[in-house]
């Protein structure tokens, strides 16, 4: 179970779209998956309050499509990590993210997923959360304002609605 | 401070159990060894006019060459505040539970084992609270030593049933 | 012919449920639908924060204070600033002082407001938790104002407070403080008044006055069963002893008294911060601390109100720049220990309704 190596699995998949002449069809999907995101809710530790925030009335997630939190993983697609995870919680991200059905996303939201946070020389941490499970965006602060958690999202829509130009962005090819 | 009456009751109650009264930053405190502690903390309890029947806290701490137990008490009707030090030895920490006194001990007691593994004699669950059950050493100790962070990334399996 | 028998259920309520308290695990024992055995399994977050004290400075501390009770978080910067400076023995100025009793009291009334959205949510009432959000949002505007972080701030310091609030602290707070009734008022219709909140929590999980003093528990939780012990009144630390309010005291010893005591709270608290608004004096808002903070040999343990309970801090101090030892006396990790008494007996809703009333929040819990 290397992270590492899924993440790059994951990436070389939508590199062989290059040689496949990506229809409407797929772009209608791409489209339609990165406008309605299916958010499951593991808030941790404080991260979770602004995410609470960002459903709150003021900075409305709904207008976005994404408000729909789903408690169950087994009918969500994206799966923000908001807060600490510490290494009595690891196996049991890693069991969440496994029941969760493709196509799946990964937000690391604050400092704590990121990398370990402030809290990173205890004996008790694991410093990311991405030895656990492959990240797509990861969203700096602690904790992060609603608007930098929207922004992430707005982000990941647009990796999802346009894989070819991220994959551009990121290796150059 | 009005702690003339409790200071004099603190005192009669030290020469019973063979402890030490001492006062710092205006709080009375009282060190005795562990063998004693069931006896001190019910008569700290029935004091004649000031009883310290309210357990706010119980922790351990590690001085160098013994661990010692600390129960803070004082009274929901009165102004009366006592500190209660148990020194209990390195090598074989062992202490009695006061779960029989006050309820409120029993996940104190349990966070105290976690962290510097002292037993509880009669405690009804004494298990680890916060780490994992298979966790081996006691964190709190000052000659623990945290595990490098390559060792810490490793992702643990789940045992069944924890 | 058989006869039905029935056996017993083992249910895991598990680290991840939807309700927003946090991290609790439960594993529940049922009979059919009512409940013989509540064991709580905790320490999913918990994060070292005494032994890495150990290896920080005292002013280096302060922000990891914040994270332990995050939604009231200026009682905790409060409890430990407090705490160091008995050890040293400074004086703060008298406007720090009043400062510090305006963020605090406007802490819990946001922390209280939580509670009621939670405590609604768990009941499926989704209107009451917009409306306390969006009453909260006028609080963080003000940190924001001030310290410029909405959930963390990290206002306090060993001497005083780091900031003084820039001029439009002042009429935000006046606004705010005019349109608490007609806040009340709305809280009470949606959610108190509703007979459905009212049947799923009046007479659920009785408290009674003698185990909850023998299970050492503290804050709202024991004001709602009958006895009166507020350490802002027992012992009473930084001004308090100079405003004039009351302390809310509930005889119920059920969930709806539980819940109801925390409006009556946010009363009081609106009361305090009038009075402190009024008699703040201009002045400077640190004291003379030196440099490099090494308090003297000793050891001190300082208690303060937290809205969740009393929340304690136990500092040794060797000398050096260091603490030997900071111990940190959790509020809700020891009201905890009521819930598997309390719920033998009930439904397993009325498990969701009686843990939903004692506010736990899981970064104190777990420290």
């Amino acid at each position: 179970m290397d992270v590492a190596l899924e993440k790059q699995l994951r990436e070389d998949e939508t590199l062989m779209e290059k040689n496949i002449l990506v229809t409407n069809i797929d772009k209608l999907l791409n489209w339609a998956r990165g406008h309605s995101f299916w958010p499951v809710t593991l808030g941790l530790a404080c991260c979770a309050i602004e995410m609470m925030a960002t459903g709150g009335p003021r900075y409305d997630i709904s207008r976005f499509g994404y408000e729909v939190f789903r408690a169950s993983p087994r009918q969500a697609d994206v799966m923000i990590v908001a807060g600490t995870c510490t290494r009595k919680m690891a196996p049991l991200l890693r069991r969440i993210y496994d029941q969760m059905p493709e196509p799946k996303w990964v937000i690391a939201m604050g400092s704590c997923a990121n990398a370990g946070g402030p809290f990173v020389d205890s004996y008790s941490m694991l410093a990311g959360v991405d030895k656990v499970v492959p990240v797509d965006v990861y969203i700096p602060g602690c904790p992060p304002r609603p608007e930098s958690l929207l922004y992430g999202l707005l982000q990941l829509q647009y990796k999802v609605s346009n894989p070819a130009k991220v994959r551009l962005m990121k290796h150059g090819k | 401070m009005e702690n003339k009456v409790l200071r004099e009751q603190v005192e009669k109650l030290a020469t019973q159990v063979n402890g030490e009264v001492e006062e710092i930053l205006g709080e009375l405190i009282l060190k005795v060894k562990a063998s004693y502690i069931n006896e001190t903390l019910k008569g700290a309890k029935s004091l004649a006019n000031t009883p310290c029947d309210f357990l706010h806290d119980l922790c351990g701490l590690d001085a160098v060459d013994h661990l010692e137990v600390i129960y803070q008490l004082s009274s929901l009707r009165g102004p009366q505040r006592l500190r209660v030090k148990a020194i209990v030895d390195r090598e074989n920490p062992v202490i009695d539970s006061v779960t029989g006194i006050w309820q409120g001990a029993n996940f104190l007691e349990r966070e105290a084992y976690d962290m510097f593994g002292i037993s509880f004699k009669g405690h009804p669950n004494l298990k680890r609270i916060y780490m994992w059950d298979d966790f081996e050493g006691y964190p709190l100790r000052k000659d623990y030593v945290t595990e490098p962070i390559e060792v810490r990334n490793i992702v643990r399996t789940r045992i069944e049933g924890e | 012919m058989t006869i039905a028998n029935t056996e017993e259920l083992l249910l895991n309520m598990g680290p991840q449920h939807p309700s927003m308290h946090g991290l609790f695990r439960m594993v529940v024992n049922l009979e059919g639908e009512t409940v013989t055995k509540i064991e709580p399994k905790i320490g999913y977050l918990h994060r070292g924060m005494e032994k890495l004290a150990e290896s920080r400075t005292y002013a280096q501390f302060i922000p990891y204070t914040d994270r332990l009770d995050y939604l009231a978080s200026p009682h905790n910067n409060w409890a430990y600033v407090q705490a160091v400076e008995k050890l040293m023995g400074v004086e703060i100025p008298e406007r720090a002082e009043y400062l510090r009793v305006i963020f605090g009291e406007l802490a819990r009334i946001a922390s209280h407001q939580v509670c009621i959205a939670s405590t609604a949510l768990d009941m499926a009432g989704w209107s009451a938790w917009s409306y306390a959000f969006r009453d909260r949002e006028r609080i963080c505007d003000m940190y924001e104002m001030t310290a410029g972080s909405r959930l963390t701030v990290n206002n306090m310091r060993i001497g005083g407070m780091s900031n003084e609030p820039p001029p439009e602290f002042w009429p935000a707070l006046k606004s705010f403080l005019d349109d608490t009734p007609e806040m009340l008022d709305e809280y009470n219709g949606i959610f108190f008044g509703n007979e459905i909140a009212q049947g799923r929590l009046k007479s659920v999980g009785i408290l009674s006055k003698e185990l909850a003093e023998n299970l050492s528990i503290t804050g709202p939780v024991l004001r709602a069963s009958g006895v009166n012990y507020d350490v802002r009144k027992a012992e009473p630390y930084s001004i308090y002893d100079r405003f004039d309010f009351n302390v809310p005291v509930r005889y119920g010893c059920d969930s709806y008294d539980r819940t109801i005591i925390r409006m009556d709270e946010i009363v009081e608290s609106i009361k305090i911060i009038k009075q402190a608004v009024r008699d703040i004096p201009e002045g400077p808002i640190m004291a003379k601390v030196p440099k490099v903070i090494k308090p003297p040999v000793g050891e001190v343990y300082h208690r303060v109100e937290n809205p969740k309970g009393e929340l304690g801090f136990y500092i040794v101090s060797d000398g050096t720049t260091k603490p030997a030892r900071l111990r940190i006396r959790p509020a809700t990790f020891i009201n905890l220990q009521m819930l598997p008494i309390v719920s033998l007996g009930w439904k397993i809703q009325d498990v969701v309704a009686i843990f939903a009333t004692l506010d736990a929040v899981l970064g104190e819990v777990d420290k």
